[in-house]
């Protein structure tokens, strides 16, 4: 199963629903990365409210692709990080230190714009 | 229990109590004797040799149906474990000696005689203990709820702004209760600043600070922005002692600069409305 | 008292499989949110090397009674080819497969006993133990 991009404005919005299995995490780098092309977004908003676990190869694949989607010129913000699972990053020894995080979508959303407004 | 026994024990109750109480103060703990005055001592004691006594008479059935009501009559009476054990133990010795040199006990009827006050002792004894550890385990498992009860209250003062106040030791087991209660907090206040005051802290070791950035750091993930406040003289001096570098996040030397700092960030001010004075 | 069920991992897909068993316990026995995702990473952690560097393996979980109290124990046990340097890979950082090297140390944070068990060219065994609080 393929993770929906959506398309607002110069942003992309990626909402994880299910719990990421190594292809789809894999599928879904390639995927994003092509759609940063495609639609020349500037901002990428990828929520992760309903996840409730990540491991360090799940955490590689997101921080790869935020490295990659900078490379690319689009500024990523991870939102909804549930408290058990920044715990466990944390334990883990992943501080995924240079990615942005905000509360929720909305502020998520903000948080790109002061981003891109600078 | 066994008849001769009962009877011995049943003529024989004043003068065992003096051996009892005479025998225990002189092998007591000097905590114990300092404790008690001499007068409570010796009306406790009384007590204690009454229970034991009471429990001799009835049968079988009766005594085990006794037993855990004599062993929390005794745990009531607060007495170390230890004391109450050897009591037990040296009620067992002076009646055994009273009896043998009565001529009760003989040659031919010693091993029935010990096997008999086995029988009577060891069932006390366990019960006893067991009641005294139920009672430990009751203690300590309270006690650990009402630790955690004060563990780390979060509390929003602003909209988007909240501030967990931390009181007392901080153990490993209490650093992951907190991180818990901060991350689940700020969650639920939707905080974009926390605000960690450690003003009641009284050691940052290592491994606290190591907790400390842990927390911050977990902070970060979820969204929001962790500030250390309530920062005493000695508190700076240990950390930078140890080396611990606390650089990636705000300190501040007390709430109220926190507190200042952290609206600057939300992007909020307190004005004075200038009133009529 | 021990009650053991497990997953053999030959495929990225038994890793899921794992994790989701992981989970499953760690909810009957009670464990909060934040212990189960706890449980749940290591077991993915554990499952991954597996795969990784053994081929094969298994992952079994066992829920334990210990007096009072009750906790769960993730069993990973393969027969790869093992590990030389045990002080090595117990190091953060430490990894040979390019990835963020979070790998036992990492499972070590975050269970409560860690033991590990290893002879090159013999496998692997790693016990990892998180008692209900």
């Amino acid at each position: 199963m393929r993770i929906p991009i959506l398309k607002l404005n110069d942003c992309l919005l990626v909402s994880i629903q299910w719990e990421l299995d190594d292809q789809t995490a894999l599928q879904f780098q390639e995927d994003l990365l092509h759609k940063i092309h495609e639609t020349s977004a500037n901002g990428v908003v990828i929520d992760l409210t309903s996840i409730d676990f990540i491991d360090s190869f799940i955490a590689k694949v997101l921080g790869d692709v935020i490295n990659m989607s900078k490379l690319m010129g689009a500024i990523v913000v991870i939102t909804g990080i549930q408290p058990a699972v920044a715990i466990t990053l944390i334990e883990l020894g992943i501080g995924l230190d240079d990615v942005l995080t905000a509360l929720d979508l909305e502020k998520g959303l903000e948080k790109l714009q002061q981003e891109l407004g600078e | 229990m066994n008849q001769t026994i009962s009877n011995y024990i049943q003529s024989h109750k004043q003068q065992i109590q003096d051996e009892w109480i005479n025998r225990t103060k002189e092998e007591a703990d000097e905590r114990v004797v300092r404790l008690v005055s001499d007068r409570v001592f010796v009306s406790t004691s009384k007590e204690f040799i009454d229970l034991l006594i009471s429990n001799f008479k009835g049968t079988n059935e009766e005594y085990t149906n006794r037993l855990t009501d004599f062993a929390e009559k005794v745990v009531r009476l607060g007495w170390p474990l230890t004391f109450v054990t050897k009591g037990l133990h040296t009620f067992n010795l002076i009646v055994f000696e009273g009896m043998q040199e009565e001529g009760i006990v003989t040659k031919e009827n010693q091993m029935d005689i010990v096997y008999e006050f086995d029988r009577w002792a060891t069932p006390m004894n366990n019960e006893i203990v067991s009641v005294y550890s139920s009672t430990w385990e009751r203690t300590v498992s309270l006690q650990k709820i009402a630790l955690q009860e004060l563990s780390a209250p979060l509390i929003p003062v602003f909209e988007g702004i909240t501030v967990m106040p931390l009181v007392g030791t901080i153990d490993t087991e209490r650093a992951k209760q907190i991180m818990e209660n901060l991350l689940k907090g700020a969650v639920k206040h939707r905080s974009e600043v926390v605000l960690i005051d450690i003003t009641g802290v009284p050691v940052v070791d290592t491994m606290v600070a190591h907790h400390i950035i842990q927390a911050a750091d977990a902070v970060r993930l979820i969204g929001a922005k962790c500030m250390l406040v309530g920062i005493r003289p000695e508190i700076a001096q240990t950390i930078v002692n140890l080396g611990i570098d606390l650089n990636q996040f705000t300190t501040k030397n007390n709430l109220k600069k926190g507190i200042e700092a952290a609206l600057e960030l939300t992007n909020k001010k307190i004005v004075s409305t200038g009133g009529a004075k | 008292m021990d009650i053991q069920s497990c997953v053999t991992i030959i495929n990225e897909w038994d890793i899921v499989a794992a994790r989701q068993l992981g989970r499953n316990v760690a909810k009957e026995l009670g464990f909060g949110t934040v212990d189960q995702a706890r449980i749940t990473t290591a077991i993915s952690e554990l499952a991954r090397n597996i795969y990784l560097y053994a081929g094969k393996g298994q992952i079994c979980i066992d829920k334990l009674y210990d007096g009072g109290k009750a906790g769960l124990r993730i069993n990973a046990v393969d027969s790869g080819p093992g590990i030389r340097e045990i002080r090595q890979v117990m190091e953060d950082g430490f990894s040979t497969s390019g990835g963020l090297g979070a790998g036992l140390p990492g499972v070590k944070r975050l269970m409560d006993e860690f033991d590990i068990e290893s002879s090159p060219g013999q496998g692997t065994q790693i016990r990892a133990s998180k008692w209900l609080r």
